[in-house]
């Protein structure tokens, strides 16, 4: 029974309107077909990244003759072999790999309390404090960000000034793997608090008490309460910040002065600076293969958390 | 009939006239066209920015919109970027996003081994130019060297008191360890290191292992890799002591302030081009006029202009030094100067360098 317009939630709404200016223009209907003519733009989006990544697979196949920089009719499976093969190639997505996983493992660990603060605080002045900080990042790119990180944390830095106030010679804290990965885990950081953030909303305070009420310690009520409901966000926080991380490109060409590319740093170097465009094609596939694995692997083992979308749990 | 006679007469008159003014026409007319098509509003080129495209504006691209009319577009997308556009262009046979390509000699051989390149052995000023003009390793004229550019050592003099280093073996000293910089392909590196690894230039490409020796060594040093911004500032920052780098790169941070003196160590220096080049696609005035701006390149007062800016010797014989350079090892102009002057054939560089820029990073990043 309908009470009132606005009980019907803004997507019904939405679609509704969407009907009506459908039957407009053709009065006789889609009949079956409507909804799925809704659905045509974005088909044609994933299309079209269908088709990009059906032109990257046949470009990742042909071999580039340096005596002609033409690309060989044929397919061959020489690009994938090199990269396999090519020890450099081969550390590179080690790096990756790791780098993703140390990143994601650190960030879910910082954005969990923070998180918490933020939904649980009762100080309305400390949540938009927390709110402004997280937000503040978003509006400056990741290019700007990192930059930034060169001018804070370089031999000339503020932070070798202050440390040169107390008689410590400067330090250089660019250019490594741990530098990359704090700007990686800084780069993250408010995107798993955006993705923790519901779900612990969705945890009603009164089970903190409850259980609380039966005797549970605080630590108790988080690792044996808290922890499990917030699960599904934990998860879905995950797999965001590990597959952005594994693909970055900016932390590492910046932060890594040049001495801890990832993935996509050897990605563009093939498509722009040695014009192979088959290799770095090949290259491209193995990082959606490796991505793609680990999100399997993580779904295997813990369920794909929020991204199941309310999905029941087997 | 009297009226009909004159009709006639006069109707001949007129078709004399008219036979005789096409006729003149006629013969002038297609010489002309043939000379001088029809002018584009604007031509666009690609050029690198800050500096580089300044010294461009003022020596090439100003003169040649004071002659033609012709406005100049400088289009700043990187060199490697534009690669693959103009090649898919060419390819779809569509019209390429630029008219002319400022490139590295060894990127743009690739456009030539491709066959992307117009012909530009009929640029009239091409007959002063020097040898330094003509690409090594293609046939022809498909791009048209207009300068050339050694990969200095780069120092800082207060890091060596007793005078510029003499060999990159100096740069071994632990005082120099985390104040190098290199490209962080290794290139401008590749050759003196293999001198300075004990091996010999006819061994590129067949045996490098020299080469690698040596930037093994180097690597423990824990030097910077960077791009030419990059080298800029470290020096400007006092991160660095010694940098392989691009002569003007130097220059430019000498001219702004920065205490840098550079030298050719004894292992040698890489010395390399840039040039101009058309892609294939453009119509017929959009070619002509095209050439007209590499032609005004190729003259004796833009090369002068420009290559004032960038403190570069160009390819026109007679051209005077930029105040401070004459006789500096980045500006050589005799054949003397050349000895220690490593230049390595474009196409052994193109169909080998994918190969050493992974070599040189996995040491580097080992």
């Amino acid at each position: 029974m309908r009470r009132n317009l606005s009980s019907y939630p803004l997507m019904w709404r939405l679609m509704d309107m969407l009907e009506a200016i459908f039957k407009k223009i053709w009065p006789k209907g889609g009949g079956f077909w409507s909804p799925y003519l809704m659905l045509s733009p974005a088909i044609l989006l994933v299309g079209l990244l269908v088709l990009g990544l059906g032109y990257i697979g046949d470009a990742s196949l042909r071999t580039l003759d340096t005596s002609t920089f033409l690309f060989s009719e044929e397919w061959s499976l020489t690009n994938y072999e090199r990269a396999l093969i090519e020890p450099f190639i081969r550390s590179v997505i080690w790096r990756s790999i790791l780098g993703a996983t140390i990143v994601t493992m650190i960030t879910l660990l910082l954005a969990f309390p923070y998180t918490y603060v933020m939904v649980r605080t009762r100080s309305a002045f400390l949540r938009k404090f927390l709110l402004i900080t997280l937000f503040l990042p978003f509006f400056i790119g990741q290019v700007v960000r990192a930059y930034g990180w060169l001018i804070i944390l370089g031999k000339q830095g503020i932070v070798n000034d202050i440390l040169g106030l107390v008689g410590i010679e400067p330090l250089r804290m660019l250019f490594n793997y741990p530098s990359v990965l704090f700007g990686l885990v800084q780069y993250m950081f408010p995107f798993a608090v955006l993705m923790l953030a519901p779900a612990l909303t969705a945890i009603p305070e009164e089970i903190e008490a409850a259980a609380e009420s039966l005797g549970a310690s605080w630590v108790e009520t988080m690792l044996h309460v808290i922890f499990p409901m917030a699960k599904s966000g934990m998860i879905g926080a995950g797999l965001v910040v590990l597959t952005l991380s594994l693909t970055d490109f900016a932390m590492p060409a910046i932060l890594g002065g040049g001495t801890q590319d990832f993935v996509a740093n050897a990605i563009y170097d093939q498509f722009f600076r040695t014009s192979d465009q088959g290799f770095g094609s090949s290259l491209a596939v193995l990082l959606i293969v490796i991505g793609s694995f680990l999100v399997w692997v993580v779904f295997v083992l813990v369920g794909a958390g929020t991204l199941a979308m309310g999905a029941k749990d087997k | 009939m009297t009226f009909d006679k004159q009709i006639k007469r006069r109707d001949l008159l007129k078709a004399s006239a008219m036979l005789g003014i096409a006729g003149a026409a006629g013969s002038t007319a297609p010489s002309l066209l043939m000379a001088e098509p029809a002018k584009p509003k604007e031509i666009i080129i690609r050029a690198w920015g800050g500096p580089w495209v300044e010294a461009l504006k003022a020596g090439v691209s100003d003169p040649f919109t004071a002659k033609t009319g012709i406005r100049v577009r400088h289009d700043l997308t990187e060199d490697n970027e534009i690669q693959p556009k103009v090649w898919a262009a060419v390819a779809q046979k569509r019209t390429p996003p630029i008219h002319i390509n400022w490139d590295t000699t060894t990127n743009a051989t690739k456009s030539a081994l491709r066959g992307v390149c117009e012909d530009l052995s009929d640029l009239p000023n091409l007959k002063g130019t020097t040898d330094l003009a003509k690409p090594v390793g293609v046939d022809g004229y498909p791009i048209v060297n207009t300068y050339g550019y050694v990969y200095v050592l780069a120092y800082r003099p207060s890091a060596f008191p007793s005078g510029p280093p003499e060999s990159y073996h100096d740069l071994l000293d632990p005082k120099f360890k985390g104040r190098l910089a290199f490209y962080n392909d290794g290139i401008g590196f590749h050759f003196p290191a293999q001198v300075a690894g004990g091996g010999k230039l006819d061994g590129i490409p067949s045996n490098m292992q020299p080469c690698w020796d040596f930037v093994s060594k180097i690597k423990a040093q824990e030097p910077l890799l960077g791009e030419d911004p990059d080298f800029v500032a470290w020096f400007q920052n006092g991160e660095i002591d010694a940098a392989c780098t691009i002569s003007t790169n130097a220059l430019g941070a000498k001219r702004n302030g920065v205490d840098i003196a550079w030298t050719i160590p004894k292992e040698g220096a890489k010395f390399d081009t840039d040039g101009l080049w058309i892609p294939r696609g453009h119509s017929e005035g959009d070619l002509y006029w095209s050439k007209e701006y590499i032609n005004q390149a190729l003259s004796k007062e833009s090369q002068q202009i420009w290559l004032d800016g960038l403190g570069l010797p160009g390819v026109i014989p007679g051209l005077q030094p930029p105040t401070g350079l004459a006789g500096d090892p980045s500006y050589p102009t005799k054949p003397a100067d050349f000895d220690r002057l490593i230049r390595i054939s474009g196409k052994i560089q193109v169909e080998n360098e994918s190969e050493w820029f992974s070599k040189f990073k996995a040491i580097m990043q080992g």
